[in-house]
């Protein structure tokens, strides 16, 4: 804070001068509205199903700057002067529409798009003009469509939205068997991962093979890695903001499909027809069947499963009010025999109110919970321990959009989340030697405001920048205790219920300006600040279910990212090639790494075990896409580079994030070869993590013992794989559709380095050896889908 | 605890695809400049005390570390001012003994070792000795499920925080190598019984079992704790592997540590 503020000129010319500017432009914009305008607005679907489309371009067709996208409700509202003119409406996948605009009064206009193809193995994206990836202020930000994650071959053949991302250039894939990842050298922690506006804060099933994003569930998908809309924050490094489907309100289809390691069913139908829908989609794992199989019993005790559930429901209560419930619940189960259990799970709840006020002014209320929690159990022996762990938050959140005239609009709202967190509460058997443990919950405020302004000064500019205040407070009741150097505890002071103990207010300035060189080619720039009050508590080199958030406090400041990023968008052959390169730099405050041997399991001073330092990292990303034809796909590039410095870590010396790779290429294909065959393939690469080896070895307590010289100092071998997919489309019926899809995950079965452990040699005791394990070679699926 | 991920993920990968794969590997390894090791103890049991001076080697190296024998090597036990100026058992050892230095509850002990010009000092307080009830045997599963004996340490942890137990097994005569500890953060004043997990089964029926309990000060235990993450048999390091936190200052690997002692000698059943 006392740092940004000191500051002689921020990139935005310091605090106070934004603002100024902010509110300048705000008042400009406002104030010269005064004419005879009318405003048409309405709803964006897609015909067959009822479906809302987000992101549909909507323009009046005479009126150049008028472009606009369907919201994330599919709302849109344009104003102009009194006039005849023509609506054109636009959606990848779907005929352009042109409607006939006698703007005489405010109107409302729905639209309904009909698909180019069908839907079920639509791969051929619509040749319409689509060149936004170029006009759009927005830069650093992904998009992919529901078609393009079917098709994208991934592990045991299970459609997984957090997998297809990270082909996506500066979107790192975390290895094998890890489902976090990295966007442009921020740590898995720092994404901001939304279902339907709740927080997931574990993305990941059965310790990441598998994603908690059930793709029947999902309709769209929007990963920011830098210039963040004002409307997002709380991460520092990504928003990846995921919605669910509606639900067709038409009428009753069911559909699902059978795997090798799961099953999946979805149903969907209108509640009353043309007001409301309801979409229900489950899965669940079946490998722990395979386990019952065996005749070892110790084996066929284990369990290993999971299960999740989407639900979503809509109603238009009235022609300006619809509202909007969903929720998500998913458990896994892991299990050796009697001995040793873990569950963990996320369950999120959204209740949503859509209103129209006017038709330029759009809100949106969110009520929203989510909780995170996980359950280990052990029996052995004497010991029959439990051990639970929470996070709960409640979040209420207003949205509006109001659309001024065209090319200019103003976004503004707030959003209060408590958070409630339960590091620990250990419960011991009598017998046991472990007392019975409640470490004290803690709770916290994380309030925001935003304002935003979308403006078009000019055909060829366009710019959109806004400021997101935050603020955090850190509240009783509670002690909150100091620590010495060594980690021990100087004081500790009490706060009864309700009490702030310790407060933040971080302003978050962001803005991305396009400029249009030609109908095909952009030059963006971009700059965001973002701050992160919740950390994720984790001293193992990769993500446990167990890894423990804990909210920023009296000793753990909120961490801020300031991210300036450049861009050269270009699309060729009539957009049906985007061509893109990003540069980026992002610097890190107050970023958190662990003391050797820290003890973040149920302990009351985790807070004490904790290092604090600050990151860098930047790079250049290469993308290039082919939207349309029998052949599409893309191939991305990223060359990075992302370090830390924290003190007590590397002699106080910049050192290589464990995520600092230099190299990252994935390539993927998608070829429509006849219209009952698709087939896909990817292949990725990337420079081997930075990683610690030894660099000697000593002899302490009749043992050998590693020296180590310097933290990530080594690289893990470099990481290959090449996945294909085949999927065959059934005879069409009437009511009914179905496919085949077979997969090949790791077709040259490339042994990839999971770990090397350093090791006494078995067989000679003088020598010392390095032992790499990898997890898959081949792993080939098959998965039966069906609809009606 | 630290090894659940790995041994889960290997588990769940060995259930869904049938095996992990494990090879053994080439990797080029920096060499650094020999660092000074040193171990040494002082317990409650009649002495002389040996304190160990020795050298790192290239991990390609065979397990040969060059002792040092040109160290000059005290004991001071602060508590009473005794000093104690430790000699060479035999030229070239490397293992220099404390034959005036006794051991003693409360007593704070400081070691002081010089190398080439080079001082090294260490500070170590004998904690209160906790009763070793006794040493009894449990079956249990390991996590690639398979039956192993295990040896279970039962006591009674004194009221009161910080108490810090390091333990050691000696089978059929042979040192078992793997580092135990446990601290009472969690037990506080409980009846422990913890059982000795091994990566492996060390413990066959009728082997002759001699277990060591040393009860240490805080800093030891974290010296172990932390040198448990990069030993040679602990496969399943999970955090960024690091020097363990030693107590000796000035720049040498090991640890010094005063501590109270008690064995048990039992035939495994």
């Amino acid at each position: 804070m006392k740092k940004y503020l000191n500051r002689p000129s921020g990139p935005a010319g310091g605090r106070a001068g934004y603002i100024q500017v902010l509110t300048a432009a705000l008042l400009l914009t406002l104030t010269g509205t005064a004419q005879t305008r009318y405003s048409v607005n309405g709803i964006v679907r897609d015909k067959a199903s009822g479906e809302v489309l987000i992101g549909a371009s909507i323009s009046i067709q005479e009126i150049p700057r008028s472009g606009i996208l369907s919201n994330a409700y599919g709302f849109y509202s344009i104003s102009a002067p009194a006039g005849q003119y023509h609506l054109l409406i636009s959606f990848s996948g779907y005929q352009t529409d042109t409607v006939d605009l006698p703007l005489t009064k405010n109107l409302e206009v729905p639209v309904e798009l009909v698909t180019t193809g069908n839907q079920l193995d639509a791969v051929v994206v619509s040749a319409t003009k689509k060149n936004e990836n170029v006009t759009r202020p927005l830069m650093g930000v992904q998009k992919l469509t529901t078609s393009e994650i079917k098709n994208v071959p991934v592990l045991f053949g299970e459609k997984d939205v957090l997998k297809t991302i990270q082909l996506l250039p500066g979107i790192q894939f975390a290895g094998d068997g890890n489902s976090g990842f990295f966007v442009r050298g921020g740590g898995a922690d720092q994404n901001l991962i939304l279902l339907d506006e709740a927080t997931v804060y574990n993305p990941s099933h059965l310790l990441g093979f598998f994603s908690t994003f059930n793709s029947d569930a999902i309709k769209d998908i929007t990963v920011y890695k830098g210039g963040m809309p004002a409307e997002y924050g709380g991460r520092l490094s990504s928003v990846v903001d995921i919605k669910m489907n509606d639900g067709n309100n038409k009428d009753y289809h069911f559909g699902g499909g059978i795997g090798l390691i799961s099953t999946r069913l979805n149903a969907e139908g209108p509640i009353v027809k043309d007001r409301g829908s309801f979409s229900i989609s489950g899965r669940r794992t079946y490998a722990d069947l395979f386990l019952k199989l065996s005749p070892d019993s110790s084996v066929s005790n284990n369990s290993l499963y999971f299960y999740d559930l989407n639900a979503k429901a809509n109603y238009k209560l009235s022609e300006r009010d619809r509202v909007y419930l969903s929720g998500y619940f998913g458990r896994d189960y892991l299990s050796f025999g009697n001995t040793f259990g873990i569950d963990y799970g996320n369950a999120t709840g959204t209740a949503r109110w859509n209103h129209v006020f006017s038709s330029r002014l759009f809100s949106n209320t969110s009520l929203i919970y989510s909780k995170y929690s996980y359950k280990i159990r052990i029996n052995s022996n004497n010991n029959n321990i439990g051990l639970t762990s929470n996070i709960k938050d409640w979040d209420l959140k207003e949205d509006l959009q109001y659309y001024i005239d065209a090319g200019n609009k103003v976004n503004f709202g707030f959003s209060a989340i408590h958070h409630a967190i339960a590091p620990g509460i250990l419960s011991a058997s009598a017998t046991s030697s472990f007392n019975s443990l409640n470490l004290q919950s803690k709770y916290s405020l994380e309030n925001a405001a935003y304002i935003s302004h979308e403006w078009s000064p000019t055909d060829r500019v366009h710019l959109d920048y806004g400021l997101r205040v935050s603020s955090f407070l850190a509240l009783g009741p509670g002690a909150f205790y100091t620590y010495d150097a060594n980690g021990n505890t100087k004081d500790s002071t009490y706060y009864s219920s309700g009490r702030v103990a310790k407060s933040y207010t971080n302003p978050e300035p962001r803005a991305s300006l396009s400029l249009q060189l030609s109908e095909a080619s952009s030059i963006k720039l971009a700059y965001n600040r973002n701050t992160q009050v919740l950390h994720l508590l984790s001293n193992s080199t990769s993500a446990n279910p167990t890894d423990l958030w804990i909210p920023s406090s009296n000793n753990v400041k909120p961490g801020v990212a300031d991210q300036g990023s450049i861009g050269f968008y270009k699309n060729a052959a009539g957009n049906r090639y985007e061509f893109s390169v990003e540069a980026y730099y992002k610097s890190l405050e107050n970023q958190i790494d662990y003391k050797n041997g820290a003890q973040l399991i149920a302990n009351t001073n985790v807070e004490s075990q904790l290092l604090f330092g600050k990151g860098r990292a930047y790079g250049l990303e290469l993308f290039v896409k082919k939207k349309v034809g029998r052949l599409t796909g893309w191939i991305s590039y990223t060359l990075s580079r992302t370090e830390l410095k924290i003190d007590g870590i590397n002699q106080d010396e910049w050192y290589p994030a464990k995520q600092d790779r230099t190299h990252d290429i994935a390539i993927v294909g998608i070829y429509q070869a006849s219209p009952k065959w698709t087939l896909s393939a990817t292949w990725v690469y990337y420079t081997g993590n930075a990683v610690t080896f030894p660099s000697g070895k000593y002899q302490v307590d009749n043992q050998t013992a590693f020296y180590y010289t310097e933290r990530n100092g080594y690289r893990m071998p470099a990481y290959h794989r090449m996945d294909v997919a085949a999927t065959l489309q059934g005879k069409k019926r009437k009511k009914f559709e179905s496919s085949w899809t077979f997969s090949i995950y790791n077709l040259y079965g490339r042994e990839n380095a999971y770990s090397i452990v350093f090791q006494n040699d078995p067989d000679d005791p003088t020598k010392t050896q390095a032992l790499q394990y990898a997890l898959f070679r081949f792993v080939p699926a098959v998965t039966y889908n069906f609809k009606f | 605890m630290r090894k659940i991920r790995l041994v889960l993920i290997l588990a769940a990968t060995a259930a869904i695809t049938g095996a992990a794969c494990k090879k053994v590997i080439g990797v080029d390894l920096n060499n650094a400049a020999p660092q000074i090791v040193i171990e040494g103890e002082v317990a409650n049991v009649r002495g002389p005390f040996a304190v160990r001076i020795s050298k790192t080697v290239d991990f390609s190296a065979s397990n040969v570390y060059p002792p040092v024998t040109n160290a000059d090597v005290y004991i001071t036990d602060s508590t009473n001012g005794i000093v104690d100026h430790l000699s060479q058992a035999n030229s070239d050892s490397g293992v220099y003994l404390a034959r005036g230095t006794v051991g003693v509850v409360g007593h704070t002990y400081v070691l002081s070792v010089t190398v080439d010009g080079k001082q090294y000092r260490a500070v170590s307080t004998m904690p209160k000795a906790v009763f070793l009830d006794s040493v009894t045997f449990a079956l249990n599963f390991d996590f690639n499920n398979k039956q192993e004996i295990n040896a279970v340490v039962n006591f009674q942890d004194p009221p009161g925080p910080g108490n810090y137990y390091q333990y050691t097994e000696k089978v059929n005569g042979r040192n078992i190598p793997n580092v135990f500890v446990f601290e009472d953060r969690l037990s506080d004043g409980r009846y422990i019984e913890e059982p000795l997990f091994n990566d492996s089964a060390y413990l066959q029926k009728n082997d002759t079992l001699v277990l060591t309990m040393n009860c240490v000060d805080k800093n030891i235990y974290n010296y172990f704790f932390t040198l448990a993450n990069v030993t040679g048999n602990n496969n399943f390091q999970t955090a960024t592997p690091a020097n363990p936190n030693t107590n000796i200052t000035g720049g040498a690997l090991g640890y010094f540590s005063a501590h109270t002692t008690q064995k048990a000698e039992i035939v495994v059943y």
